[in-house]
Parts: structure tokens; sequence; C-alpha cells
């Protein structure tokens, strides 16, 4: 019982004490687009939520899946209801950390090359990815951008044969965040 | 009376198509377009989801709710997307992301401004979040 007081006092005060380096946004934009000669696809989420401590380097991402928005209704039921199933797995995570925080400098402005690696949840599937991206730290902000690929397939969402030619076998993510100091 | 059935089959034939292609094709609507299926206040709404998130989705989400309350934040995105945060009286709240389809008179708002808002709710992720929200006056 007396260890446990412990552990749960050495946890909040690091709690506490790595309050002071997170930052924060609810308006991350996280855009995808699936680009086939038959078919062009984008969707655009402006309401991702990201944390991220500077002291550790650890990221929690987060998106809903039904505020992903596409130009065409029938396209934004298909999403939903037949891939990505978003009433079962509401949402899309990465929780994860950036491997080479130490060649980043929160102190100073400028843009630094960064490297996160994690795991992606998605259609309720989880996979280990590395993704390249860079951070600018300036104006009391962080702003967060990264591209990378989501291979459908490797999240266990099937796409039907009639469809197979329409949506690409690689879905090219983009990222796009300014993150602020929390709590303040 | 062979011709009659393949000249019918032929238009029912046409008519289908274009039937198929305006589905196809048909953009996502205005909110200001449709009716709100609930109404409710920010803070319940919000109480509702961290109460039980499974039983709120299953009632919430898809719909689309009017949600009245007091602007606790007010921004515009990067690409002039406005957005309005509704105070729960928690440290989260209902965050209504303007409908893009919709050409909206007012788009700027003061934090203690009361408002109703509607969209479809898409869940939770640490604020409840509305999607392609209007006013409603």
């Amino acid at each position: 019982m007396k260890n446990r007081i412990v552990i749960l006092g050495v946890l909040l005060a690091l709690g506490f004490s790595a309050q002071a380096q997170k930052y924060f946004t609810r308006d991350a934009r996280v855009q995808f687009n699936s680009d086939t000669p038959v078919e062009k696809i984008e969707a655009v989420n402006k309401s991702g939520t990201s944390v991220l401590d500077t002291q550790t380097g650890r990221m929690d991402w987060k998106v809903l899946i039904k505020n992903f928005l596409f130009e065409k209704a029938l396209m934004q039921e298909h999403f939903n209801e037949n891939y990505m199933e978003s009433t079962k797995y509401p949402n899309a995570t990465f929780k994860g950390s950036i491997t080479n925080l130490q060649d980043v400098n929160f102190a100073k402005d400028g843009t630094y090359k960064v490297t996160a690696k994690g795991a992606m949840t998605i259609h309720g599937v989880e996979q280990e990815i590395t993704v390249p991206g860079t951070l600018t730290v300036g104006g009391g902000a962080v702003k967060v951008k990264a591209d990378f690929v989501v291979k459908p397939a490797d999240y266990k969402i099937d796409i039907p044969g009639v469809v197979r030619d329409n949506i690409a076998k690689e879905i090219a993510v983009t990222i796009d965040a300014s993150l602020k100091p929390m709590g303040k | 009376m062979l011709k009659k059935i393949v000249l019918f089959l032929a238009v029912a034939g046409v008519i289908g198509a274009g039937i198929g292609y305006y589905m196809f094709n048909k953009k996502v609507p205005s909110m200001a377009s449709e009716k709100s299926e609930v109404t409710i206040e920010a803070a319940q709404l919000y109480q509702e989801f961290e109460a039980d998130e499974a039983a709120a989705s299953a009632k919430y989400v898809g719909k689309i709710v009017a949600v009245s309350g007091t602007v606790l934040e007010a921004s515009a995105l990067e690409d002039g997307t406005p957005k309005v945060l509704l105070d729960t009286g928690s440290d989260f709240g209902v965050s209504c992301e303007f409908d893009p389809n919709t050409k909206h008179a007012k788009t700027t708002f003061t934090p203690g401004e009361k408002l109703t808002l509607k969209g479809e709710c898409a869940g939770i992720n640490l604020d409840v979040q509305l999607a392609r929200c209007v006013v409603v006056q």
C-alpha cells in the first residue's frame, strides 16, 4: 500500500514537471489523397488533436474518422460505412516519440528535421510505423508537418473488386499542425 | 411489341444511368438545408460523452445536433474555416467547425456570446466535435 502511494506520488510529480513542456492543438489538419487514373479522391480533417511533450519527445495524435470531409456525399458515406467502419472504429491514432529529439532546440527558432516512431492505429489495426517530418519552432508555437503513405491493406481495409481500380493501393497522407503551449 | 419493349428498356437504362451519375457526383449538401434531429445544451452533450462514450456515440454520432452554449474560444483556421468552441464548464468543450458548403452570414464570434449551432456530431476527441456547422437563427 505504502509503495503504491510512493509510486503514485512519483507519477504525479513526473506529470506535473512535464506539464510545462507540453504543446497542444485541437486544429491539426490531416489530409489524404487517393490518386488513380480512374478517380481522384481527397478528404480533409481539420479537427485532429495532438499533444507533444518537448521534454520526452512523446507525441499523441487522434482524429475522428467521421470528421473527414469529402466533396462528394457518396464517397464520404462509403468511406465511413464500407471501408473505415467508423461506427465500430470511430478514430485513428498515432502514439509515438521523436527518435532524434537531441537535434531539436525548442528554445531556438528554426526548422528541424525529425523522425517519429510509434504505433499507428487505423480501422482497429495497430502497425508500427516510422514517419519523417519537420518541426518549426517560432512565435511561441511548434509547427509540425509530415507526409507519409498508408496502405489500406496493412490496416485490413477491404476494397471490393468493383472499385479496386478507383482507390489507390497507397494513400498519401499530409499532416499540418500548429501546437501551442498547454495550460496557458 | 418487341420494338416497344426495347425502346422502354433503352429509356429506362438512360434514366437509370442518369440517376446513377447524379448520385455518384452529388455533393455533400449544405447543413443549412438539413433538419436537426436533437437539440441539446453544450454542457449536457459533453457530460453524456464524458460519462459513457459508447452510449453517447450510439445516441448522437452521425446525427444532426443543434447545440446551445456560450462561446469559449472563436478562431479561424489557416484556410479561413471558422471554428467555435462552446463552453461546457470543463477542460474541454463542444468544438464546432463551420460548413465549407454554406455561405455564412456571420463568421466572427466573441467569447461570452450565446450561440446555437447545428452540425453533424462526429464523436469525442478531447472535445465533442460537430462537423459542418451553421448558426441556427
